[in-house]
């Protein structure tokens, strides 16, 4: 018997079925569907953390005190020696810096401050994070850009470039360059306006790290929060944040790693930890999706069962009439595989949907938009055919083995 | 072609008297032909042949010259076969020592009552199943020796069955039922259309090809399953209580139908029956009881009533 005449029968039993059937492709359809749609949400999320990554200075290691592995980058926490979260009371002063100066692979390096403290302006208050740069290199490092105005140059002091959630959304009134803040009680003059960043940079104020320490309170002169080593080039960063590391060691007497109080990470491998973080979130919810096509897979085999004892004399009388085992066994495979296949082109159409629906619930600031690759289609269809094929492969063998005359028999 | 110009073809170029003989060898669908050494010399009583709408009821006695070839090699032979089923712990002997040699030719009317054993009797001749004790031979070649597949084989192109629930693909048309035994033998697409329609126009049928069998009569159905019998052309026709679900009427078509495929084609007619009505069509009649066979008496043959033309419903 043909593949052709195997397809025809396998359609019309199909075509024929019941609606217990097509209850089983229904389940195939969600499982498809649902694995469509998160695995697409995931890709639209990854490829859009990937280009803001792009855009991200790769170049950049910082090195801060503690050794607080996971979060050493985020600041606001109570300041070095107030004994807060599991850093200890080391502080980054001049002479890390010092230690380091002077490395081959350094191109910049600057150590910055920062703390929150109140920032009025026409009569509003509100506690913002201030940043303190080294204004001589800052410019050079940093990755950020300026909507009006400029970044800071080294004769500042008293100025500040602040970010766009803060000129525009903070206060009622909109500050512009040039307009004068008050932080601490001190007259502070606009110079820059930072263009929109996301991530929660946008409400940051940088100001030169002398002018800085004196309105940041717990700020002392020569020590610092964070030391931020911009290197010569991308592929040095790995060597370089070794190299830093044990520098820092030995400048700061430390023996053991254990003992190690400070924390040394390039922006690099944190690019790739979010990447990281992002697939495998995917990958688990993926895997959730999964769940459900072994549960539509079951139910195709159960329905096979069913079938195959409902057609028992159609068996066997096609055995009558000349069909080999094999042909019963194709028949019913290929009858499978249809389910399948129908189930999951219903499913990538309702993937599409759901993926489509999470990206405009989650905002395009989430997720780049766009709608399902083709491929990963092609790779729902397949897997569903998979799927209906390798649950109709127990029923249809039992089909194909039946006896003509039991099958003949059969009432 | 379309297939009206087929028939057309075959219903002007065709001498009706050569009607089957065509069916036999003529015609250009049938490529297998293993039943073909058959000498066909009975041209003459087509006209008498229920399944010709032809208009034509002149009634035509001239019996076929008996078709007697292959007297000495028998088609089918049974020889000491037993069919033992397990019951339980006791063993239960559905036939006990069957021995019987089927001729090509013949019009064999197996008769008994139920539970007779000549449902098993029937499932062995239709290599549907293999004797537990003895030997079935098919064309000389012993049936338990050969394995699923070559059983689908022997009874795709040798065995057309007829059964007394028609047994057709409720999910399948009327064509495609009929197609059905020739996409199973990979049967050209082209020539198997062909064939199907011009089965179906034997059998009445040609108005009702794209009907389920849930949209015909027990009649048409029965008839479907004729033409379904016959689309590979096999030498056997092997029926199951053929008339059994049908009225006295349609059933004397179908049988008449069957007699003459008998008569003007040759073909060796089985009918396993417990109705004593068919014996009248039969060139022999097995009297089977408890397994064993009573008796074989030979007949020579009534003729079928020709004078009208069954109702085909």
């Amino acid at each position: 018997m043909r593949n052709s005449t195997y397809l025809k029968m396998g359609l019309n039993m199909l075509v024929h079925s019941k609606l217990r059937s097509w209850l089983t492709i229904i389940g195939i359809v969600i499982g498809v569907g649902s694995v469509i749609g998160i695995v697409s949400l995931g890709d639209a999320m990854e490829a859009n953390v990937q280009s803001k990554l792009a855009e991200m200075d790769l170049t950049n290691i910082v090195i801060s005190p503690g050794y607080t592995k996971a979060s050493s980058n985020l600041h606001g926490g109570p300041p070095p020696g107030m004994g807060g979260g599991s850093s200890t009371d080391s502080e980054l002063t001049d002479d890390d810096i010092d230690a380091l100066q002077g490395m081959d692979s350094i191109q910049y390096i600057a150590g910055s401050i920062s703390g929150r403290e109140e920032v009025k302006y026409a009569g509003e208050t509100a506690t913002l994070s201030i940043t303190g740069v080294d204004p001589q290199v800052w410019k050079y490092m940093t990755s950020l850009k300026t909507q009006s105005g400029r970044l800071l140059e080294p004769a500042d002091r008293y100025v500040a470039v602040i970010g766009s959630s803060v000129a525009s959304e903070t206060y009622d009134q909109d500050i512009g360059v040039n307009q004068v803040i008050t932080i601490n009680n001190k007259s502070v003059r606009v110079v820059g306006v930072l263009e929109e960043e996301g991530m929660g940079d946008d409400s940051k104020i940088y100001m030169p790290i002398d002018g800085a320490v004196e309105l940041i309170e717990d700020a002392k002169e020569d020590v610092y929060d964070s030391i931020t080593v911009k290197a010569k080039s991308e592929d040095l960063i790995d060597e370089l944040t070794e190299d830093i590391e044990k520098k820092l060691m030995v400048s700061r007497h430390i023996v053991q790693e254990d003992d190690k109080d400070f924390s040394v990470i390039a922006s690099k491998s944190m690019a790739e930890s979010v990447t990281e973080m992002m697939s495998s979130m995917t990958l688990f919810l993926g895997a959730i999706a999964a769940v459900s096509l072994l549960v539509g897979a079951v139910g195709i085999a159960n329905t096979m069962f069913t079938s195959v004892l409902e057609k028992t004399k159609e068996i066997g009388t096609m055995k009558a009439i000349g069909a080999k085992n094999r042909d019963i066994l194709m028949i019913f495979l290929f009858n499978s595989a249809m389910v399948g296949l129908v189930g999951g082109i219903l499913g990538v159409i309702l993937g599409s949907f759901v993926s489509s629906g999470l990206q405009a619930m989650m905002g395009s600031d989430m997720t780049g938009g766009g709608g399902v690759r083709f491929t990963l289609m092609l790779e729902g269809l397949a897997l569903a055919v998979l799927i209906g094929v390798i649950s109709g492969v127990v029923p249809a063998y039992r089909a194909s083995k039946l006896k003509p005359v039991d099958a003949l028999r059969y009432e | 072609m379309t297939f009206t110009e087929i028939i057309n073809s075959f219903k002007t170029k065709l001498n009706p008297s050569k009607f089957m003989y065509s069916l036999e060898k003529e015609a250009i669908f049938y490529s297998e032909s293993e039943n073909s050494t058959e000498e066909n010399n009975s041209g003459e009583n087509l006209k008498s042949n229920p399944s010709f709408n032809s208009g034509d009821n002149s009634v035509n006695n001239s019996n076929a010259e008996k078709i007697s070839r292959n007297k000495e090699v028998p088609l089918i032979k049974l020889t000491n076969v037993w069919k033992l089923y397990q019951m339980g712990e006791v063993e239960f002997a559905a036939l006990k020592g069957i021995n019987l040699e089927i001729y090509e030719g013949e019009f064999l009317v197996i008769l008994g009552p139920s539970g007779s054993g000549k449902s098993t009797m029937m499932n062995l001749l239709g290599c549907l199943d293999i004797p537990s004790k003895g030997t079935v031979y098919l064309n000389s070649k012993d049936i338990s020796k050969l394995d699923e597949s070559e059983l689908a084989i022997i009874r795709g192109q040798m065995i057309g069955f007829i059964f007394q629930s028609f047994n057709l693909l409720p999910t399948l048309n009327t064509e495609e039922n009929v197609l059905l035994p020739l996409e199973f033998q990979e049967e050209d697409r082209q020539i198997a259309r062909q064939k199907a329609s011009y089965l179906l126009e034997i059998v009445g049928l040609s108005e009702k090809k794209k009907n389920l069998p849930s949209q015909l009569s027990g009649g048409q159905r029965q008839r479907v399953a004729i033409a379904r019998s016959l689309a590979v052309n096999p030498p056997i026709i092997l029926a199951d209580e053929p008339t059994g679900n049908l009225d006295s009427k349609t059933g004397d078509y179908i049988l008449d139908f069957l007699d003459g495929l008998n008569k003007r084609e040759g073909k060796t007619i089985i009918i396993v029956t417990h109705d004593l009505e068919l014996i009248k069509y039969a060139t022999r009649v097995v009297y089977i009881r408890d397994g064993e066979i009573e008796k074989i008496e030979a007949r020579t043959k009534d003729e079928p009533g020709t004078e009208n033309e069954p109702n085909l419903n």
